[in-house]
């Protein structure tokens, strides 16, 4: 494969994300109206140049536009009230994607060609991993609407989880690039 | 190899930090379900990644080549624990390229041998060497050998098999990075051209060979007649002779001797164009003089005067060829301030009665200078004049045109100058074959009386 085709699939990549990235940023402005939703606007408007910037040109813009895009779905949520999302595992599997056809197109190397192999091997990997982002957020969300004998005890899984968070936030945060045995 | 993170782990975890204690601090378990993919893809990557056990070798099928040739570098690779993506990047050395694409550069694609599927490479630009990279997936305990065809452009001694490996984890949160450090080297030979007429000497060796020598004595060439002496052999007697002037005659004769020829290499400077430079030209002429004047059982040798002097007394044969081909693969331009003001060669590296065939462009002052210091001390000279001029291109306006000009005159008078003292200067343009230059110097030679016959 010539290297300008290569290119064309790093390109196909970066707007990929890009699209769903926009799904992402717009499908919020559905649901809020008035003042709100001009606000939101801003926000998606940012979200979608941070989002579209990651995948495209800067991949160090990856986490401020996947906190940009949480930060519209948190305001539509709170908007909503008290009812649960029923989208959330949408949207859940929507910046998992996002964000992993954003590394998808960083990877893309134009001077570096792919067998079709690995290809495969990654677009699977998307998919399963999209299909069990869905599913996972779909669990959550089921076991979040059980009643699990009050706020206490679903204040105590909160705090397991937070600590959980982190302590891997620690475990990220210390130097982890070793010089491996030949 | 050396494990490096990338940004997707501090981003997807940074992102799922922050959403799953605003959704502890909101109350809102979708905060939390949005949250948890990201988390658990780090904490998947971060149990599950093991450093790949990669087994790596780099072989070339051939030590020599010509100009022309292909050569095919063979990467065998051997992972002992699954790879999800293994980048492959071979760095190309400037005078070595790929093949020459067709529509779509499919003929870039390198053959397989080993392992299921096929793979291409593609080049890349990178300063002056290129590199040939692919991404390549291989199964735990999968050995898999990388063809890359590779075709040799120019002459030079290569070392092959820098080779650069990426590899990637199943969920792209860590990559290893390893440099091969395996170079195998491998010599490229100008193509030789064939010469059919080359530069005489003018005095021969004692020991025999090709030339027709001026002196007298058991040979095939007739040269004269003389009354017989005692311990002449009967059959030199010339009956016809004898039967004329009354009295034994005999055949006298010109032994074929060999000669000594040293070829005289001025790599001070080298004028690059778009279509070579005066160091290809000088090289390439430097091995086919060798190997024509090898043919006919010539001794040659070598003298490259540039950065630093190397020689090699004369030799014939095989050996004494692959021997200076190897000393002409090793030529470059060599900056040193250590031979700044070398103008004159040692006397040891010249034998006596050698022709000296300097291949120059008669740029460096150095290098001028020497030959002048070898007419002076009396040796037969025959200058190829390996012109600039059609390497440095067009200048532009007419000040460059102008300078171009005075450039030329300028050596034209120092040709002008080497023929006064006795040398056969001819100017080689690239336009030209070598034969033809060598029968310019000859016919220059046998003007000025220097060529015997």
């Amino acid at each position: 494969m010539p290297a300008p085709r290569r290119a064309r699939a790093r390109l196909a990549c970066g707007l990929a994300a890009t699209a769903v990235a926009a799904a992402l940023a717009l499908a919020p402005l559905t649901r809020v109206e008035g003042a709100t939703r001009e606000a939101l606007a801003w926000l998606a408007g940012a979200a979608l140049l941070l989002a579209a910037g990651a995948a495209l040109r800067a991949p160090s813009l990856l986490a401020p536009a996947l906190l940009a895009l949480l930060a519209e779905y948190t305001v539509v949520l709170l908007q909503g009230g008290d009812r649960v999302d029923a989208a959330a595992p949408l949207v859940a599997a929507g910046l998992l994607l996002y964000a992993e056809l954003c590394s998808w197109a960083r990877e893309a190397n134009p001077r570096v060609h792919d067998e079709r192999r690995t290809l495969a091997t990654r677009a699977i990997g998307l998919a399963a991993s999209t299909l069990a982002a869905l599913a996972l957020s779909a669990l959550i969300l089921l076991a979040a609407a059980l009643p699990a004998g009050g706020g206490l005890a679903r204040l105590t899984v909160g705090v397991v989880a937070a600590t959980g968070i982190i302590t891997l936030v620690a475990l990220v945060a210390r130097p982890i690039a070793t010089r491996a045995r030949r | 190899m050396t494990r490096r993170p990338t940004g997707k782990i501090a981003a997807y975890t940074g992102v799922a930090a922050l959403a799953l204690l605003a959704g502890l601090a909101l109350g809102r378990p979708e905060l939390v379900a949005v949250a948890a993919p990201l988390a658990v893809l780090v904490v998947a990557g971060l149990t599950g990644t093991r450093d790949p056990q990669l087994d790596a070798r780099v072989s070339v099928d051939r030590e020599r080549a010509l100009v022309g040739d292909e050569v095919t570098v063979e990467l065998a690779l051997r992972a002992a624990t699954r790879i999800e993506r293994l980048e492959v990047l071979l760095v190309v050395p400037p005078g070595m390229d790929g093949q020459d694409g067709g529509p779509g550069g499919s003929s870039l694609a390198p053959r397989r041998i080993g392992g299921p599927g096929g793979s291409s490479l593609a080049p890349r630009r990178a300063g002056a060497s290129r590199a040939w990279a692919v991404a390549v997936t291989l199964g735990a305990g999968e050995e898999r050998t990388l063809a890359i065809p590779l075709t040799c452009r120019r002459w030079g001694a290569y070392w092959l098999g820098d080779v650069h490996l990426r590899a990637h984890d199943r969920f792209r949160l860590f990559s290893w990075e390893r440099r091969l450090e395996q170079p195998v080297p491998l010599k490229v030979f100008p193509l030789p051209e064939t010469l059919r007429t080359l530069v005489r000497p003018r005095q021969t060796q004692v020991s025999t060979g090709s030339h027709v020598a001026a002196q007298r004595g058991d040979g095939i060439e007739f040269a004269d007649l003389r009354p017989f002496l005692p311990g002449d052999r009967p059959r030199s007697i010339n009956w016809r002779a004898t039967a004329r002037r009354g009295g034994l005659m005999v055949n006298q004769r010109h032994p074929e001797r060999a000669t000594e020829v040293v070829l005289f290499l001025d790599s001070f400077q080298d004028v690059r164009g778009a279509a070579g430079s005066t160091l290809d030209q000088a090289v390439a002429a430097a091995a086919s003089l060798a190997a024509a004047y090898l043919r006919q059982r010539d001794r040659v040798g070598l003298v490259s005067f540039g950065g630093f002097v190397q020689w090699l007394q004369p030799g014939s044969g095989q050996a004494a060829l692959y021997r200076l081909l190897d000393t002409l693969m090793e030529t470059q331009v060599f900056a040193t301030a250590a031979w700044k003001g070398i103008r004159h060669l040692p006397p040891r590296t010249l034998p006596a009665k050698a022709l000296i065939v300097a291949l120059t462009p008669l740029v460096d002052e150095r290098g001028v200078a020497a030959l002048f210091d070898l007419l002076a001390r009396g040796y037969d000279l025959a200058v190829v004049d390996i012109s600039p001029l059609t390497h440095a291109g067009r200048a532009g306006g007419d000040w460059g045109g102008l300078a171009r000009r005075l450039w030329a005159l300028e050596r034209e008078t120092l040709r002008h100058r080497y023929q006064r003292l006795g040398a056969a200067v001819v100017e080689w343009t690239d336009a030209v074959h070598l034969q033809q230059v060598l029968l310019e110097v000859e016919a220059c030679r046998r003007r000025a009386g220097l060529a015997p016959g």
